[in-house]
């Protein structure tokens, strides 16, 4: 893998990673809020617009890697999510929650590798 | 996710079993159609743009579209950070899946994934569980 599509596939994950919370704060706002609150649309707005860039970089990854070589990457998303739903959208995070999400981070990564 | 949790087909679960089945479904057709309309040689094939040539790919978008409304619909009921760890028993389902009914063979290291997977799962779904006594 040369750098460069080492360089995509980080930017991949990011904008991937970037997008949930996005979506995630966007439905808090609206349960709060309102859908029709400008805060909400604008929040949804760029929510689907960074997942729209991470869809597209995952269309051209696709064209040069396997499904499976590409997962494992995708794997390491679970914790990073959660970590960052704890981080930045201050949600309760337990070592139980944690523990669970290592699991099945290092769970998703052995499927994928084998 | 203080709200009054809705029943039967509103159900957030009910849509989360939905979600994945999805997600399968996307995932297999994205590929296909990314592999349909492979051209390395092509700079600008990094972007993906060139994929949306297959009719697979636009059928991938269409289910992808729906299973967006989907998500952001369980979103409003449960945290993303229990959410997104279950959204992921589709990586047990689709190798277990292709065991029953395809007969595919499973490598020993597979079945260690699969097992992680699950045991994480169980221990995710408990605090899913209290967030589901709480609503």
């Amino acid at each position: 893998m040369t750098w460069g599509a080492l360089a995509v596939i980080l930017v991949w994950l990011a904008t991937f990673v970037a997008g949930q919370l996005f979506f995630k704060r966007a439905m808090d706002l609206s349960s709060n809020l309102g859908f029709r609150n400008h805060k909400t649309i604008f929040t949804l707005s760029i929510g689907i617009l960074v997942m729209t860039t991470s869809f597209c970089l995952n269309l051209g990854l696709l064209q040069r890697f396997d499904l499976s070589y590409l997962y494992p990457f995708q794997g390491s998303s679970i914790i990073i999510i959660t970590l960052l739903a704890a981080i930045v959208l201050k949600e309760k995070l337990t070592p139980r929650l944690i523990l669970g999400t290592l699991l099945i981070t290092v769970g998703v990564v052995l499927v994928s590798l084998s | 996710m203080t709200k009054n949790q809705p029943r039967g087909f509103a159900n957030p679960w009910f849509q989360f079993v939905l979600n994945i089945i999805g997600v399968v479904v996307y995932e297999l057709l994205l590929k296909a159609g990314a592999a349909a309309t492979a051209d390395p040689a092509n700079g600008w094939s990094w972007i993906g743009i060139n994929a949306l040539a297959s009719p697979l790919t636009w059928l991938a978008i269409a289910v992808i579209i729906v299973d967006l409304v989907i998500w952001l619909y369980i979103l409003r009921y449960i945290p993303l950070s229990i959410a997104f760890p279950l959204s992921r028993t589709v990586d047990v389902l689709v190798p277990i899946s292709c065991w029953l009914i395809l007969r595919e063979t499973i490598s020993p290291l597979r079945w260690c994934g699969i097992a992680l997977v699950i045991i994480g799962l169980v221990i995710v779904a408990k605090p899913a569980a209290e967030l589901e006594e709480r609503l």
